[in-house]
């Protein structure tokens, strides 16, 4: 018998499991059976722990990948803000610089328009590489009407000369250059004297007398004499004055107007000014 | 038979939550199917279709079949597929395929006959058109793909 079971055991197995099925099946359809009941029951049990453990699983993987997800998105949020900001950052400080730039266009216009004189707006385009000269170059030349000796100014004062033209570009001596030198003209005690460049970069009232009536804060303007700066042009102020002992002359050190070392537009004079025009508005030149 | 239930329970686990979603046009691949195919390629026909019983019964559980009609189909290719693995060169991936095919399509028809036999309304036509045939496609490309990774190759080996 045993012999006989095992010789046809794969025909039994399948016949039996295909018995069993089609039993099982017959009994749910027909009727509800207690039999199906349980063996779905033992079923379900044995894999249903598994399914909760797995579902509980797949709800924190899910859980996990969504806030992972989040914060990528947030990443990627955060840097699109960093970069609208940089953005809003540049484009302010583009405002701002237009916004100085207008005001530094707007005072050279009004210049202009006070001088009655002919007259070249320029740009500083480049000032002087080395410490032994103060100078800048402008991006204005002969193209532009600009010729050697013209005087440059700017909304506050005296800047310089032209020393150097090319057609596109010309050099400009400022008034503190070492070789520099303009007549000057102490505006409260009419006092002349020569403002000339020194060293250091200041400028230095030379050739005062010791008696002369100088006093610190006092405006000095162009005297007109040398016949290259016209007169009227505001130089600067005094800020030291000495009479040191057995010298000829005062040593007087004047601040000058202009700060050229911010200095970035400026007005070329192609013609001396009128006399009736003023500066800065301060009336009358003198 | 540690291996057996491992995958047992890896499919049922894999069949209910993560094979849905993998769903085309409402119709997904059948893991258990793959699960019994594989196992037969390697196993004998008794243990094939002693473990396509129990699969079966799994996968009539998790689902709204009548109890036993999966039992029946999965006893029924496991018997087959084993025997006829014997018959057949199985290894290479073409002839693999075929015969999971075959294997979805007997599986397909036979759980239809199954359901009109036991007064399940089911239409033939559009069933074999649009369930059998787009099933055993689905599963045989999947069941192929799955086969030929080496490690589950490697569990999937039974000592007959």
């Amino acid at each position: 018998m045993t012999r006989l079971l095992f010789r046809y055991r794969r025909t039994l197995t399948l016949s039996s499991a295909l018995i069993l099925s089609f039993v099982l099946m017959t009994l749910q359809v027909r009727s509800e059976s207690s039999l199906i009941d349980l063996t779905k029951r033992i079923v379900l049990t044995s894999i249903s722990p598994l399914l909760r453990v797995a579902a509980a699983s797949q709800t924190a993987a899910v859980s996990l990948w969504n806030e992972y997800i989040d914060l990528r998105r947030v990443r990627r949020d955060n840097q699109l803000l960093k970069q609208e900001a940089r953005q809003l950052r540049a484009e302010v400080s583009e405002l701002r610089e237009s916004t100085l730039e207008n005001h530094r266009l707007a005072q050279l216009l009004s210049l202009r328009g006070r001088l009655g004189a002919e007259a070249v707006a320029v740009r500083v385009i480049a000032k002087d590489s080395t410490n032994w000269f103060r100078s800048i170059l402008i991006d204005r030349g002969t193209h532009a009407g600009i010729q050697r000796h013209m005087v440059v100014v700017a909304a506050e004062g005296l800047v310089g000369r032209v020393v150097d033209v090319t057609a596109l570009t010309a050099r400009v001596q400022l008034i503190t250059d070492p070789e520099s030198a303009v007549g000057g003209l102490l505006l409260r005690s009419r006092v002349t004297g020569v403002a000339a460049g020194t060293q250091g970069g200041a400028v230095q009232i030379k050739y005062l007398p010791q008696m002369a009536d100088v006093a610190i804060g006092d405006q000095v303007i162009t005297s007109g004499m040398g016949g290259v700066f016209p007169k009227g042009i505001p130089l600067g102020k005094v800020v030291r004055s000495s009479r040191p002992a057995g010298a000829l002359f005062q040593e007087t050190e004047v601040q000058p107007l202009v700060d050229f070392s911010r200095l970035e537009e400026a007005v070329v004079l192609k013609q001396p000014p009128t006399q009736e025009s003023g500066w800065g508005g301060k009336g009358r030149l003198p | 038979m540690t291996t057996v239930l491992v995958g047992l329970v890896s499919v049922c686990l894999l069949q209910t939550m993560v094979i849905p979603r993998l769903a085309i046009g409402g119709i997904q691949p059948d893991l258990f199917l793959i699960f019994i195919f594989g196992l037969s390629l390697t196993a004998g026909p008794e243990l094939a279709t002693s473990v396509g019983f129990l699969v079966g019964l799994y996968q009539d559980t998790l689902s709204g079949a009548p109890l036993g009609l999966h039992a029946f189909t999965l006893s029924l290719l496991g018997f087959l597929v084993s025997y006829l693995s014997r018959q057949l060169r199985t290894s290479q991936v073409a002839a693999q395929f075929a015969l999971l095919l075959f294997a979805g399509l007997v599986s397909g028809l036979t759980t239809l006959l199954l359901l009109r036999f036991f007064q399940v309304s089911r239409p033939i036509a559009s069933s074999i058109l649009w369930t059998v045939v787009p099933g055993a496609i689905y599963t045989a490309t999947l069941g192929v793909g799955l086969l030929s990774v080496p490690r589950v190759r490697a569990i999937m080996r039974v000592r007959r």
